[in-house]
């Protein structure tokens, strides 16, 4: 199972299809389609291609579940009718905006109108191919994959503000104004809770990271991080309460409001592939990723893709928590957002940064445990 | 009355935690929803089902059911062509002016049966066709999904409504009370010709025409060419359509009051 | 930077448009225009039977139409000289004090949901569907309820009324509490919205502001209590008040008065418990009556039977203070129908409430207003 990464899956598959088809061809074209570099970068491309799949489904049946949960807390059902309760509603959705036509204002500016969300899309789609879901996923690939991640997650602001500027609407530029301040005021906590768990597990590998929490998870004793964390995952993946680059009382739609059809479905999707990125995460830094607690009963944890399984389970409890916010607080106002975000959660951070020097420093918290053997 | 109060200092609801009670609450409807949310299934279920009329349900998690009073809907009309007595009254309380009186058949030649067609993009449902319908043919049902494809499926002909009759849905059990004392058709004699028109067209053969004797010729005056024939209206059987008044030509019919 | 906020723009909850002249996020200067929806509803009375203009009044204001239909009829009535049995006033009460549960709980949906926060939205849509079914169960609709008539009501209330009235009244006081934690209870409501959209009291009175944003700001006046119309003397209540002048004080003033209605509407169905009785006056002119028949040639008999009149009538109508004016010149149409519409005092007034606040001050205030664009522009 360990062994079995995602990478090298592809590797064998394009392997075993480039021989078998070289075995029937003729001799020159026989030794090309099975040279080394052809085989990987196919099998770049297979990665790739599976990886794509499965995001774009589970963003697909995040949203779902997010429709899901909203409708229980609203004394509703959320969709019903598309498929085993409404599980194809998105799907058919995304159907339908794939079908619209796209256009853009007359006065818009064609390149970052068209080159904005796909930028978008294609900045949040690439930190799925960092991100390890399973042991082995991509262990030793990438030592700073942590830090990685984040930069590739705070491009957004560039493309949303690009995005916004071009469409040449009042609304979008005041979302895409609001958006790239909100971004930006909340990564310096983000990353002052991330350096909380650098410290304490002394590696910016998240696949380091996760077996760093094999005595215990992170969430304990790093809680104030975890709710610096979260609270800047929810300004950057702009969800309720600070979702207002959209807030759709007063900026229409905010920064896509010129935005239909496709480029609007683009959005959409790297909006909620940003909100599986933050979930999944949370469940690396603080949930112990794909492990399980010892207690938990080996049945459990070893039948076939249980690490993918409860990874998937956290990732989606996690984001239960994150529509639970939703359902429950109304959208707090730009100048309140920044002053709680300077004003507050740096300081926060800073002292979850103490928390956790202190921590390392003490070696074992009553109740938790010891840590593991630092190092990386 | 008491001394009014100030509405701030009645509220103690003050936020514990920052954001706890909110969420509290959310969670506490999450649960309860879990059970059952309070939406109907619309087409999968109906608020005219009898689970949702048996009894009026106002639960935790349920708080819809309207219960049997749910008959007193004001839906798509059912008319019943075979009561119906051609009175107008419907087209002439229609405030939309969507109703118009179509020939049916069942009619004799001269004075062809008349039934409203109703034009369902226009119609308000305000209910006054069948509070004024005299026979009680033409009422409202619980019946409320008209969705077409085209516009000129919205107008609905007196057979469809008929249909629809047929189909014994509840049919709006509030009728409103005729008032106790309303006005009559009153004659004004020396104006009327004796012409029957009114006897004639009354849906309810409520007129009778009556000799009434005619008078000797005075000196230097003429007898009035008349048919010496008078209406007398039985006014139990009077339905207040005022037909008679309409077709009169000499206006001599008018409303009034002598009680 | 000028931006239209409107005529189709979220905020609006309706169709009228808010021109706002912002730097960066604070409002320099605001504009309201209305006018998107006039559909000539005064014009369109002096064509119709006195009767027949209450299918109107259900349009003017979609969601208190029946504080609109009891607003003209005590107007008409006024002018035609008719008086109601008491049992059918005591029933037009119960309907406005119930369309004040109903019109509240919408603004409350709506106004919340400005604020980003669509829980309470459904929550409160949930419970004026109670109310909803409640008018479906003597008047027919939910909506347009055509239920008042010149002279009374169309018909009593069926039987086993007052027993389902009873258990939605419990149930709808046990939500507000819920509603008041959901937004009370929260400390980002009240950050959003404590000493927001501040109008204080003398400029309330100076551009004609009334209803729940003239309470807000300390000033007790409220219609059914300074020029008691209908059976409101008999009726134990209290005038909700609160002193902020802001967004929060309209919230705490509007909540109070659905706690207030509901103890109203108590001592309304115990009154009809014990009161049975007609609900439609006796002698009405025969136009009236409920099952009316066209008017024929017959002008000078009306003329010569029922005296001319003007008629005057003033309700506390769920937004504000709401007045209409009725020509009677003896005819079966009303010569001139003229209504006062609360809102359109209120959301005139919105540069002495809204200037100095930001951008994303704009949805809770206007919300706080309760704006009806169908009453402003009729």
């Amino acid at each position: 199972m360990s062994s079995a990464t995602l990478y090298s899956v592809s590797y064998f598959l394009v392997n075993y299809v480039l021989t078998h088809i070289g075995s029937v061809l003729p001799a020159p074209l026989n030794a090309w389609i099975t040279n080394g570099d052809l085989v990987t970068g196919l099998a770049v491309l297979v990665f790739g291609a599976i990886l794509l799949g499965a995001s774009m489904i589970n963003t697909i049946v995040l949203i779902w579940w997010e429709r899901k949960l909203l409708g229980r807390f609203m004394d509703r059902r959320g969709a019903m009718h598309v498929g085993y309760a409404g599980l194809l509603q998105n799907f058919a959705d995304g159907f339908k905006l794939f079908r619209k036509n796209t256009f853009r204002p007359r006065e818009a500016d064609w390149l970052g109108f068209f080159s904005g969300p796909t930028a978008y899309l294609v900045t949040s789609f690439v930190i799925f191919g960092i991100l390890p879901i399973s042991s082995g996923w991509n262990s030793g690939v990438l030592p700073l994959s942590l830090l990685l991640a984040l930069a590739i997650f705070s491009f957004a602001p560039l493309f949303i503000f690009v995005s916004a500027w071009s469409s040449n609407n009042k609304y979008s530029l005041m979302g895409g104004m609001r958006s790239a301040a909100q971004m930006i005021a909340y990564e310096v906590p983000l990353l002052l809770a991330v350096v909380a768990v650098v410290i304490v597990s002394g590696s910016f590998d998240l696949t380091t990271i996760v077996y760093e929490q094999q005595n215990y998870w992170f969430w304990g004793p790093l809680f104030l991080a975890l709710v610096v964390f979260v609270a800047g995952m929810l300004a950057e993946m702009e969800r309720i309460p600070f979702d207002l680059p959209e807030a759709e009382a007063e900026l229409v739609e905010g920064w896509n409001t010129e935005y239909g059809g496709m480029l609007f479905a683009f959005f959409m999707l790297a909006d909620y592939l940003r909100a599986l990125v933050g979930s999944i995460l949370v469940v690396l830094l603080f949930l112990g990723g794909w492990t399980m607690p010892t207690w938990v009963p080996s049945a459990a944890t070893s039948f076939p893709l249980a690490g993918i399984f409860w990874f998937m389970v956290k990732t989606y409890l996690v984001f239960g928590l994150f529509v639970w916010i939703r359902a429950s607080l109304p959208r707090v106002r730009t100048d309140q957002l920044l002053r709680v975000g300077w004003n507050r959660m740096i300081p926060l951070s800073l002292c979850a940064v103490f928390l956790a020097a202190a921590l390392v420093l003490a070696k074992c918290v009553w109740p938790f445990g010891c840590l593991p053997s630092m190092g990386v | 009355m008491s001394d009014p109060v100030t509405a701030t200092e009645k509220s103690s609801d003050n936020p514990i935690l920052w954001v706890a009670k909110p969420m509290v609450t959310a969670a506490r409807q999450f649960a309860k929803s879990l059970v059952r949310p309070s939406t109907v299934i619309y087409p999968y279920e109906r608020l005219e089902d009898p689970k949702f009329r048996d009894q009026v349900r106002i639960e935790s998690g349920k708080p819809i059911g309207v219960g049997p009073i749910w008959d007193n809907y004001r839906g798509v009309h059912a008319l019943n062509i075979a009561t119906c007595i051609s009175c107008n009254l419907c087209a002439f309380s229609c405030p939309d002016l969507c109703i118009e009186m179509v020939t049916v058949p069942g009619g004799d030649p001269k004075h062809p049966k008349k039934c409203p067609q109703i034009d369902y993009g226009k119609c308000s449902y305000c209910g006054f066709c069948s509070d004024a319908c005299p026979e009680g043919c033409l009422t409202m049902t619980t019946r409320y999904e008209l969705s077409v494809t085209k516009r000129s499926e919205m107008v609905y002909s007196p057979q469809k409504m008929f249909g629809i009759y047929e189909q014994k849905l509840p049919m709006h059990p509030i009728r409103v009370e005729r008032p106790a004392n309303e006005d009559q058709i009153l004659l004004e004699p020396p104006l009327c010709i004796g012409c029957n028109a009114c006897a004639r067209d009354c849906p309810t053969q409520c007129i009778t025409m009556l000799d009434i004797p005619k008078p000797e010729a005075k000196a230097g005056e003429k007898v009035p060419k008349r048919i010496w024939k008078e209406p007398v209206v039985n006014d139990s059987d009077c339905v207040r359509c005022g037909t008679c008044i309409n077709v009169c030509p000499k206006e001599c019919l008018f409303w009034g009051n002598r009680k | 930077m000028w931006i239209n906020m409107g005529p189709q723009h979220p905020m609006t909850h309706g169709l009228w448009n808010l021109r706002v002249k912002i730097d960066g996020e604070v409002i320099l200067d605001c504009d309201p225009e209305m006018g998107y929806l006039h559909r000539g509803i005064e014009k369109i009375s002096e064509d119709r039977h006195y009767n027949e203009v209450v299918t109107l009044m259900d349009r003017t204001c979609y969601v208190a139409g029946f504080a609109w239909e009891h607003l003209y009829i005590l107007a008409s009535e006024d002018a035609l000289h008719i008086v109601p049995p008491e049992r059918a006033e005591y029933i037009r009460v119960m309907c406005e004090e119930f369309q004040r549960i109903g019109s509240h709980l919408m603004w409350y949906a709506a106004f919340v949901q400005d604020l980003g926060l669509m829980t309470p939205f459904l929550y409160g849509m949930r419970d004026r569907d109670i109310v909803l079914d409640l008018f479906q169960s003597y008047s027919g609709a939910r909506m347009t309820y055509e239920y008042m008539r010149v002279g009374g009501v169309r018909n009593d209330m069926p039987p086993g009324f007052s027993a389902h009235a009873r258990r939605a009244l419990d149930w709808l006081s046990d939500r507000f509490v819920e509603y008041d934690r959901l937004c009370l209870g929260s400390e980002i409501f009240r950050k959003r919205c404590d000493g927001l959209g501040v109008l204080k009291a003398s400029d309330c009175v100076a551009t004609g502001v009334t209803g729940p944003m003239l309470r807000s700001a300390g000033m007790r006046r409220d219609v059914r209590r300074d020029r008691p119309y209908s059976v409101y003397p008999q009726l134990d209540f209290e005038v909700a008040v609160a002193d902020g002048a802001d967004v929060t004080g309209r919230y705490l003033v509007r909540m109070e008065e659905m706690r207030q209605s509901i103890r109203i509407i108590r001592q309304i169905l115990d009154w009809l418990d014990h009161h049975p009785g007609p609900v439609l006056a006796d002698r009405l002119p025969r136009w009236l009556g409920a099952p009316y028949a066209p008017v024929g040639k017959e002008d000078y008999v009306l003329k010569r039977n029922y005296p001319k009149g003007v008629g005057l009538s003033s309700i506390e109508e769920p937004h504000g203070e709401a007045q209409a004016y009725v020509v009677n010149e003896g005819s079966e149409h009303p010569y001139r129908v003229k209504f006062r519409s609360p809102v359109f005092a209120n959301i005139s007034a919105a540069r002495h409430y809204l200037i100095g606040y930001r951008v994303a001050d704009i949805p809770p205030i206007m919300g706080s207003v309760d704006v009806c664009v169908g009453e402003v522009d009729r």
